[in-house]
């Protein structure tokens, strides 16, 4: 049986203010966090507020590229916040013996020129402030408020645990046609969308590389009928890295087929299950469950507990499928609502609805209690459209 | 029917632990599960046991529920559940609940749970609710991995840990016999014979 790692750090808290599509978010996380919402309701806009976080202290990143790369503060700013309000970004981290060890909040607008500008960055330290800004130095030179102290390796010593907590953050959405053809994706690197996954297989270590495709190979033995082996290779002309797999097949040595004829599925999965082993920090997935059957989808929330208990790995997914949530191990805090609102999405714990509670207890799978309270309220008049 | 080897069986279940149960007595006694429907919970079975019913006229079906408290014993339940079952129907009810199946081989999930024998009830299919039985037998775990898979947290709003699904699908397919947890569970000892009897009444 597996070691236990509950003490590895995670985001225990997320707290945004016009942050997109919602004016004010302050919410509990547990280890795993399901987003469930109706379409744009801001599941992948909550993703990508931790994406941020990532962006402002990756190489080739800091506050105004993170800014710079989703066109600016206007279309960051939530379209109901009041006009010319700062937008907030706060995280707690910690364990479940100490939910805020770390504390980081970031708090910015624009300045005349319409560029990003910090107007407040604050660091705690089990709740004492390390950092606190705009400090003397600021007010005195207002230009060094367009960088955070977090992304400035010669200032942020005494809290570079967090940088580095935030740098872990890892996110994916295999997009299986770019992993059939990574020309699309030349020269990226850790590409979400999987431009580089080929690249990525190719650069872990060899040892690591058979073991995982092992492992692999057994979970999509269970997943893909007539799925046989799997292996890698270089292509001896030109050196690019590929997958091939071996399907049962009525010739005696069954057939090889290269990742481009796999199906969306398949390469997904292999997305998912390669993402899973890797032993880095929090995870955020967009819709594990897609192109996958109903069946093994049902299983995926195991599947991250087993991974969870082996490696402490935060996952933090949005998903549209009441099968994944059947699980019944889920609990009710693990679960986050996202409902539209006028006044911007607001993000509630399933926990915290009464009427979920009661049919939970009453035997109702989690799934088919909470997906009623995301769809769209006049959904039927779908059927309606003629064109 | 033609003589030979044996066709695999559907059947339905109310989950995926139940499933897995399933599967192993299949191995037990000889049989082939096929296509296993449901596994959505109780009431979903109810609905469509009639659909199940006239599939089971033309080849065998096994269906497996809990009794939970729905009924004193089992045969009032399948009375409201079945009053004609097809020839092929094997409708088997647990009493009250698969977990007490699970808990019947005192030795193995005492080991398992890592927890002593004594703390495990002799006769657990008298006990009203098998499955909380389990995850309070388990809160007592000498080991805190088990704790934390199998126990819930408070304020959690649910009923089993998070690990529960798959700790116990590695109980019942690595630990968990049968033949022995039958001696405790008179229930699951029919179950057995009943299945065992599949293909000679199909005519395999």
């Amino acid at each position: 049986m597996r070691e236990s790692t509950a003490s590895a750090f995670r985001f225990t808290h997320l707290y945004l203010e016009n942050w997109r599509n919602f004016t004010k978010v302050d919410v509990d996380l547990q280890k795993r966090a399901f987003l469930i919402g109706p379409n744009a309701s801001g599941k992948s806009n909550l993703l990508d507020a931790f994406r941020f976080l990532r962006d402002i202290v990756s190489i080739g990143g800091g506050f105004q590229a993170a800014v710079g790369r989703r066109g600016g503060v206007k279309p960051l700013r939530c379209l109901a916040a009041r006009r010319n309000s700062d937008i907030v970004i706060g995280a707690r981290i910690g364990n479940n013996e100490c939910p805020s060890a770390w504390e980081y909040e970031i708090r910015f607008s624009q300045d005349k020129q319409s560029l990003p500008a910090i107007v407040k960055e604050c660091v705690r330290k089990n709740g004492r402030d390390l950092l606190l800004r705009p400090n003397r130095e600021d007010k005195a030179d207002p230009q060094r408020l367009t960088q955070t102290y977090l992304e400035q390796i010669n200032v942020n010593k005494a809290f570079r645990d967090i940088a580095e907590f935030f740098n872990s953050v890892r996110y994916l959405h295999i997009v299986p046609q770019l992993v059939r053809d990574p020309g699309r994706s030349v020269g990226r690197q850790d590409d979400p969308y999987g431009g580089d996954f080929l690249e990525q297989i190719a650069k872990t270590n060899n040892k690591t590389q058979k073991t995982w495709l092992k492992k692999v190979e057994k979970a999509l033995k269970i997943a893909v009928p007539q799925f046989e082996q799997i292996e890698f290779e270089r292509d001896p002309v030109r050196g690019t890295p590929h997958l091939k797999v071996k399907y049962t097949h009525w010739r005696p040595h069954g057939a090889w087929q290269k990742e481009d004829q796999f199906s969306d599925g398949t390469l997904r999965l292999l997305g998912l299950l390669w993402a899973i082993l890797e032993k880095s920090g929090p995870l955020l997935l967009e819709e594990p469950e897609l192109s996958l059957h109903t069946k093994i989808v049902r299983h995926l929330p195991q599947m991250f507990w087993r991974m969870q208990m082996r490696s402490g790995r935060q996952i933090i997914l949005s998903t549209h499928s009441s099968e994944l949530l059947s699980e019944e191990g889920i609990a009710l805090d693990e679960v986050l609502l996202l409902i539209p609102h006028p006044e911007g999405t607001k993000v509630r714990l399933a926990r915290d609805i009464q009427e979920i509670l009661h049919l939970v207890q009453g035997g109702i799978p989690l799934g088919e209690a909470v997906i009623p309270h995301t769809a769209p309220e006049n959904h039927f008049q779908m059927s309606l459209f003629e064109g | 029917m033609s003589s030979g080897e044996i066709p695999p069986i559907s059947c339905a279940v109310e989950g995926v632990v139940d499933e897995t149960v399933l599967k192993r007595l299949a191995i037990e006694t000889g049989i082939k599960i096929g296509t296993v429907y449901g596994k959505n919970g109780k009431s979903y079975l109810e609905k469509r046991i009639e659909g199940f019913n006239n599939a089971a006229k033309h080849s065998p079906w096994i269906v497996l529920i809990d009794l939970d408290r729905d009924a004193e014993c089992a045969p009032p339940l399948r009375e409201k559940w079945l009053p004609s079952p097809a020839i092929h129907m094997y409708f088997r009810i647990a009493v009250r609940a698969v977990g007490a199946w699970l808990l019947a081989d005192i030795e193995k999930i005492a080991d398992f749970l890592c927890v002593p024998q004594s703390s495990i009830p002799s006769h657990p299919e008298e006990l009203e609710d098998p499955k909380s039985q389990l995850i309070d037998i388990a809160a007592r775990s000498r080991k805190q991995i088990i704790r934390q898979e199998m126990v819930p947290r408070p304020n959690s709003g649910v009923k089993v840990g998070p690990g529960y699904t798959s700790l116990l699908i590695e109980y019942i397919q690595e630990r968990w016999r049968p033949s022995i947890a039958a001696q405790q569970a008179p229930s699951l000892n029919s179950c057995i014979k009943r299945l065992r009897m599949i293909p000679y009444n199909s005519g395999f």
